[in-house]
């Protein structure tokens, strides 16, 4: 006998991301500007004219300008004298990628997992905001691929973030798979000026993202936000239980009193952390693990 | 084992039901789970660290059997069983007409008779009870069937060669000696160790088809070889041949029920008494072993209740 489809609502269990103090985002700021330090050339800058290494124009001479700037060869053909004018340096672009499949709604603690990954998105939103800059958003783990937010800056770009994160994750039994490598690399096209990526997902989904995050290693700072819940490393003793799979409704009876069987889950799930945390490591990938039950705003403080 | 109820036995389509309907109930369950990520980890560990799987079949295992064992207990299960027969009777007998002095048989027909059927006494139960007849012209010796066997064979052994041989009457006499005439007269048998023609009296045959009407087979035993001899006892030592009649011998077991055995030498003589032995001594009967499938069906079904609080407490 075929089993029944399992369609199940996500749990309408959403904490929220909880309160989020502005001075501890604030100090979560210098540690991402260092990481950002690496891929962009000087200080960030607003838009319009400005100081950088990419001739704009030539522009004559006016008073208040800095005599350091004065172009000689300029100055010397026409007569007058004339300044070097710059192109920017360009703001800085934010990628969020931020998984919504339905295992992110899950939480046995505080909140949910997708609650965590709101929070921090809307930091990283927070912090990618200021000074010009623009955030995009690769979010994936429904049915139709990723969905993509173009980058907007200031108030749009946190509109449009505020509104697909109140959307919430994709129903049960929706989720794609081998959806995160196929985010990374839909933000490897997307992301063309080296900015900052922020992975935010419980890496699940082991299907072909190694590669892809490399590659975008290449260009951008990188940020992978693990997030876990407890309950999901350790099965705790509740006798006969029917699991389903929230992504692939696929259904396992197990019976949770078995200590062998527990103890065999806790090390695969080990296991399979531990095999995510080396591969990022390897990448030298930032890797900030958040939990469910813990602070996590002082945690991401703490490891960023 | 046989089943006095066989008809019951078809109760038994009911198990494949009850597992279909243990599956169907299973499954309307199953709309009950918990939203769990790792389920995928989960299977991998239930797939490597499958130790508690057949626990899990255990309780209904169990109690399938239970009611597969109370289901056999219905249908009446009986075994075979070997038991000796309450008051079996048992009528030897015993000719020791003139011709049983010839020695074709070691040492005489009449020596190797007594000790065969001294074996056979051996050989029976000690609830069994055994009589004698010992004839030659007439039946002289009698023995009434007891369960002492000591008198029987204190009969046997005191028997001497000479006479005529006068079947008939001896087996007339084995027969009213067993009661044959009562309607309920307990399990019995006669004996017949004789080695030659019936030359008096009553046709034995005629006896033989008495015997059979009251249910009490005659087993005989025709002694001595064709070329046996006696000596007449004149003055110059004449032999006269005495060959059995094995052909008188058949008839009479044949007519009566019985089995007709032709010993030809003491050894088989005394192994024919053997299977003869066991064959009046016990019968096939059946008992009813209704109460251990029973017994079997209640153990099953504690072992079904206790492995089931064990492993079927589940999160609803």
């Amino acid at each position: 006998m075929p089993a029944p489809p399992i369609v199940l609502r996500p749990p309408d269990a959403r904490q929220g991301p909880g309160p989020m103090p502005g001075a501890l985002i604030e100090a979560i700021d210098p540690a991402v500007n260092r990481l950002v330090a690496r891929t962009l050339p000087g200080g960030r800058r607003a838009t319009g004219v400005g100081f950088g290494t990419e001739l704009a124009q030539l522009r004559p001479y006016e008073p208040g300008d800095d005599v350091r700037h004065i172009d000689a060869a300029g100055s010397a053909r026409t007569g007058t004298l004339h300044v070097r004018v710059h192109v920017p340096e360009r703001a800085l672009t934010t990628w969020l990628v931020l998984d919504i499949s339905p295992s992110m709604a899950f939480g046995s603690s505080r909140r949910l997992k997708a609650d965590v990954a709101e929070g921090a998105a809307l930091v990283f939103a927070r912090l990618g905001l200021r000074r010009a800059g623009s955030v995009g958003v690769v979010a994936f783990g429904g049915p139709e691929g990723p969905r993509v937010l173009p980058p907007r800056g200031s108030k749009p770009g946190m509109i449009a973030l505020r509104k697909l994160l109140a959307q919430g994750v994709v129903p049960d039994g929706q989720g794609a798979s081998a959806a995160l490598g196929t985010a990374l690399s839909r933000a490897l096209r997307l992301a063309t000026r080296p900015g900052l990526v922020v992975v935010i997902s419980d890496f699940r989904d082991q299907h072909d993202w190694v590669r892809r995050l490399g590659a975008l290693h290449l260009r951008h700072a990188l940020i992978a936000i693990e997030i876990s819940d407890p309950l999901e490393s350790e099965l705790p003793a509740l006798g006969r239980l029917a699991v389903v799979d929230p992504e692939s409704g696929d259904l396992v009876e197990v019976n949770s009193s078995n200590r062998l069987l527990r103890e065999r889950f806790a090390a695969l799930e080990r296991e399979r952390r531990a095999e995510v945390a080396a591969e990022l490591r390897r990448l030298g990938v930032r890797h900030v693990q958040l939990s469910t039950d813990q602070d996590w705003l002082l945690e991401l403080g703490r490891r960023i | 084992m046989t089943f006095a109820d066989p008809l019951w036995l078809l109760a038994l389509v009911l198990l494949p039901l009850a597992v279909l309907v243990q599956r169907w109930a299973r499954r309307r369950k199953s709309t009950y789970v918990v939203r769990f990520p790792s389920a995928r980890t989960l299977q991998e560990a239930l797939a490597t660290a499958s130790a508690g799987r057949w626990r899990r079949q255990l309780p209904i295992a169990a109690l399938l059997a239970a009611l597969a064992a109370m289901i056999a207990g219905l249908a009446h299960p009986q075994v075979d069983q070997r038991v000796p027969i309450r008051g079996a009777s048992l009528v030897l007998v015993l000719d020791h007409s003139g011709s049983m002095a010839s020695n074709d048989v070691n040492p005489t027909r009449l020596v190797a008779a007594e000790k065969a059927a001294n074996t056979f006494i051996d050989q029976l139960p000690s609830s069994a009870r055994v009589g004698v007849v010992a004839f030659s012209t007439v039946p002289d010796v009698t023995q009434q069937p007891v369960t002492d066997h000591a008198t029987a064979r204190e009969a046997i052994d005191s028997q001497q060669a000479g006479g005529g041989t006068d079947t008939g009457p001896a087996l007339q006499l084995a027969l009213k000696m067993l009661d044959a005439t009562k309607r309920d007269h307990p399990p019995a048998a006669i004996v017949l160790l004789s080695d030659g023609a019936a030359n008096l009296g009553v046709d034995p045959v005629t006896v033989a088809a008495e015997a059979k009407r009251y249910g009490i087979p005659i087993y005989t035993v025709a002694l001595g070889t064709p070329g046996g001899t006696i000596s007449a006892g004149g003055p110059f030592g004449e032999q006269v041949a005495v060959p059995p009649d094995p052909q008188l011998m058949d008839a009479i077991a044949r007519t009566s029920g019985g089995r007709a055995f032709d010993a030809q030498t003491a050894d088989r003589l005394s192994s024919i008494y053997q299977t003869l032995g066991e064959r009046l001594s016990t019968t096939a009967h059946k008992r009813d072993i209704t109460v251990y499938a029973v017994l079997l069906a209640a153990l099953l079904m504690t072992l079904a209740l206790v492995s089931s609080v064990r492993t079927g407490a589940r999160l609803p």
